[in-house]
This record gives C-alpha cells, structure tokens and sequence, in this order.
C-alpha cells in the first residue's frame, strides 16, 4: 500500500484565447499518499482540475515530473480510475455496461466479470437500476454508477473532478456519505476536486489550498477529525473558518 | 387540531368513486380526441379526392384526359395491378434503389470515418468533397450515362453518388463531436487502438449516421428517377416518361403515387427502427 502520486515542480502553460499564453500551473509539488482522501479546493483559474488531468495521464505537463508508484506517468491506465462531474456515462449502454466496461477491456472472462459487477453494483445500492440507460436515472444515480463504473478495474488511486457540483444538496450530502464508506471499504486513495468549502472540510484527511494566476499550492491543510464528521461541531466550524481564510485572503493567522 | 380536521374528511367508499369516476372521465375525453382526429384525417382525405374528382368536370379547359379524376386513375391502377405491370417496375426500380443506397452509404460511413478521426485525411479531402457536394447531384446523369451507358451501371452509381454525400457528412460530424470526456473515460478505463473506435466513436456517432442514412433515402428516389426517366425500360421513372410518350396521363398518376408510397414506406421503417436501435437516444423527449 505504498503506491503514491509525486508531484514535482510541475508547470503547465496554456494557449490563452486571443493570442499568448498562460501558466495554469506554476511550478507545483505536492505528495498523495496511498489510501488517503485528499481535497484540492481553490477558485477557478487555480490549475486544480489541470493538476488531475495530469495525474490522469490525459495531459502532460510543460515542466516538471509526475510519478505513480515510481513510474512516471505517460497516459492515461486503469490503476488510475477517474470522475467526472457530469455526463460521463456511455448513454448507449445500461448502468450494468457502463460498469462492466473497464472488466471488458481487461478481457475478464464474462462470468467473473458478472460477478463483480453484481458485488460493485450492490456497494452502491443500483442493484435495481443495473439494466437502466443512464437517461433514466436521476443525476445521484448517474455519479454513483459512474464511481462503481471506475471502482471495478480495482485502481490504486480515485482522481474525482467536482462529482458532486451538479446534484442537489441533499443528494449531494448523501453521496458524501457513501463516498466515505467505499473509501473506508475498498481501501484506495482519493484526490477530489471541488470549489466548495465544507465539502472539502467533511470529507478530506488533507486540503490543498490552491490559488489562481498563475495556478500555485497555497497550502496543505491537516484535517484530524475523526470520522463520521459532524458538520454542526465547534471543530468542524473552526476547521472551515481556516480554510475559509486561506482561501479568500491568502494571509493565515499563525 | 390540524387545520386540515375542520373540513369533513370524505369517506374511503366516497373518495373510491370519485377516482373512479376521474379516470373513467380522462379515458373517454382521451378517446374523443383520438376519434376527432382520425375523423378529421379521414374528412381532408376525402375532401381532397373530391375536389379532383370535380375539378377536371367542372373548370373550362380542363379535359379528363390531362387531368384524370381518382375514378380514371383506380380503374387504371386496378389494371396495372392485375397485370403485374406496376409490381415490375417497382422491383426494379427498388432494386437499383437499394444497390446504389448500399454502396453510396458504405462509402460515406468510411469516409466520414476516416475524415471525422484523421485530421490529415480531413483537411486533404475537405475542398475537394465540399466542392463536389455542392454540385447539384443531378447535374451528373449526362455524365454517367456517357460513362456507364444506358445500363444498370449508370443508375445506380448515380444513387450512391447521391447517397454518399449526406451520410458521408453526418458521420463525420457525429465522429468529429464524439464528447471529449467519453473519450477520456474509456482511456481512463483501458480502452486503446481499436477497441475506442468500436467501443466509443461508432456508437456514439450511431444517430448522426443514421440520420444520414435517412436523409440518403429520399436523396436516392430522387436519384432513381432523375437516372430513369433519362433512359431506361423499365422503373416507375420509366414508367412515367412512357405514360408521357403514349399520352397516358392516368398512367402517369399511377407512376407518382407508387413512388409516393414507396418514399412514405421506406421513411415509416426508418421512424420504427430508431426506438429498436437506440433504446437509449432521445429518451428524455420520448418520457
């Protein structure tokens, strides 16, 4: 369980609209551990959602290295399981397909391939949603398939890219929840990104802090709390309020 | 209290019968409609036959023989039936129909394939496909006739030239628009090379290609006819130059309403189809 993201003075300059160019990220190193849930929180423009493309292998970075496991990382591989904020579902295949679709890449042979996904589909509570197209489920059902759907191929590491901005806030509370328990159940490392505070708060072990133009790390802050987190308790609020600051002023109180 | 406990709470039997009562009245209002308007198709229907069925008897200038009222023409579609005469020129016209429509739409779908995937391929080919597809397709029946003669040839390679344009085009923009983040799902998943064209890229280009193959169909009857009435012995494009050449206007009504039925039929399999195909396509429209 050592398996790990480097990040080492990583850079990325963007073609900006008109003409020029942008850093989208200056010169960025930062460490994700094996089996931890990390947050990356910051407003937009703050490189937080390049860094996970790069980490997923879909772009490569101007400068700078990225490893996985030791090995650099040139393109996107199944040890690394990726969540997108909406749409992300093969519309012409049922929620069963879309979940089935990692194991038939890797050529699992149909009956094994059944059987996990029965186990996968059940983690997530879609036993009875397994032959429906994704137009037919409602946007919680539509993210939980899409993280079973990149849980099956058993990756290392969850790269999640604001999976939760486009559900409602009650839905959105509960697949926090869940999110949670499958972490805790299948033992794997989560890098999630969002632009909401509490979130960040209720969910990560460590919170990156991450600022815009050009996009750099401001900070890595520590979350002890013990989980299940309580949203209504003076540490939580405190716990906010630091990083709250950090967000929106720059300057911390020592 | 409740404020709801002031009003009388109806009873379970009375509350039962109004329900029933309810849906009873929403089929009934819901079946009235249905029977309005069938009613009303089947009123413009026969209005329409009457008005031609008089017209011809009744405007000066007008003889029966230019302009054959629906009793000529049934009496004249009866025979030609009986005779086997229409069946035969369907056949063939289907036949060319068919073979030009399968060869135009395999050529479109690789080509769409390869310029909607291949960047080089794309902008090679793009001036020379445009200014070609801006070319009445039409315009080419002189040329083919010089080419391929007077000949099945002729026809049907005028059907699949009019055919491959508009499924060429839209498969290339459904396999150009293939949304970029399931593309980069299916890498993310282990999907490589091969496996992301048949995987990923052909079904979600699936719709625009068969809205191709739909627009192709009625491109193909238009090529059909032009290709037959040109030069040809048998066809319902035939068929009508024939009616002309004899003066046998009824003849030719009977020619228009066959490829009329014909265009109509081969639209409605296409209408049926889509559902069969694509469980999953427009179903936010179809709830």
């Amino acid at each position: 369980m050592d398996a790990t993201v480097q990040i080492r003075g990583v850079s990325k300059l963007y073609p900006t609209g008109g003409q020029g160019a942008s850093w989208a990220l200056d010169d960025v190193s930062l460490d994700i551990r094996a089996g931890e849930f990390m947050c990356a929180i910051g407003p937009s423009g703050c490189g937080k959602t390049t860094l996970l493309n790069m980490v997923a292998g879909f772009i490569e970075p101007t400068r700078g290295t990225l490893t996985f496991d030791g090995r650099e990382i040139n393109g996107p591989g199944s040890d690394r399981g990726v969540v997108f904020q909406e749409y992300a579902l093969f519309p012409w295949l049922t929620a069963r397909k879309n979940v089935e679709f990692g194991l038939k890449q890797q050529h699992v042979p149909p009956a094994e391939r059944r059987k996990i996904v029965d186990e996968f589909l059940a983690l997530a509570g879609l036993t009875h949603a397994a032959n429906r197209y994704p137009f037919e489920l409602s946007g919680g059902m539509r993210q939980r398939v899409a993280v079973v759907r990149a849980l099956v191929t058993k990756p290392r590491i969850l790269l999640m890219d604001e999976p939760f901005a486009a559900v409602d806030a009650m839905t959105r509370a509960t697949l926090q929840e869940e999110l949670l328990r499958i972490w805790k159940e299948v033992g794997l490392g989560i890098f999630f990104i969002t632009h909401n505070i509490e979130e960040a708060v209720f969910l990560a072990q460590r919170i990156v802090v991450m600022s815009p133009f050009p996009g750099r790390v401001k900070e890595v802050v520590d979350v002890d709390l013990p989980y299940p987190r309580d949203r209504g308790s003076p540490e939580f609020g405190a716990l906010y309020n630091r990083v709250s600051r950090s967000f929106h002023h720059g300057e911390l109180a020592p | 209290m409740n404020e709801g406990a002031r009003v009388p709470a109806i009873a379970a039997a009375e509350r039962k019968a109004i329900e029933e009562a309810f849906e009873a009245e929403q089929r009934a209002s819901k079946r009235r409609r249905f029977r309005r308007q069938v009613t009303l198709n089947v009123v413009g229907v026969l209005l329409f036959l009457a008005l031609w069925e008089i017209a011809p008897r009744v405007v000066p200038g007008i003889n029966l023989q230019m302009f054959p009222p629906p009793s000529h023409v049934v009496g004249t579609l009866g025979s030609m039936i009986a005779s086997g005469e229409l069946f035969k020129h369907m056949l063939a016209s289907l036949a060319r129909a068919a073979q030009g429509f399968l060869i135009g739409s395999v050529l479109g779908v690789l080509a769409g394939l390869l310029t909607g995937q291949l960047p080089v391929m794309r902008n090679l080919s793009d001036p020379v496909l445009h200014g070609l597809r801006s070319i009445p397709a039409i315009a080419f029946v002189p040329l083919a006739i010089v080419w391929f003669g007077l000949g099945e040839m002729s026809k049907v390679a005028l059907i699949a030239w009019g055919t491959f344009f508009p499924v060429w085009l839209n498969t290339f923009i459904g396999v150009r628009d293939v949304p970029n983040v399931l593309l980069r799902s299916a890498a993310s998943l282990g999907c490589r090379g091969a496996s992301v064209l048949f995987s990923v890229v052909l079904p979600s280009a699936l719709p625009f290609i068969l809205a191709g193959l739909r627009q192709a169909t009625a491109t193909a009857f238009v090529m059909l006819v032009a290709a037959e009435l040109v030069g040809a012995s048998s066809g319902l494009g035939y068929l009508i130059s024939f009616s002309h050449l004899v003066f046998r206007v009824d003849m030719m009504f009977v020619g228009l309403m066959a490829l009329g039925a014909l265009g109509f039929v081969a639209d409605r399999i296409f209408v049926a189809l889509l559902p069969r195909i694509f469980p999953w396509y427009g179903g936010e429209s179809r709830r």
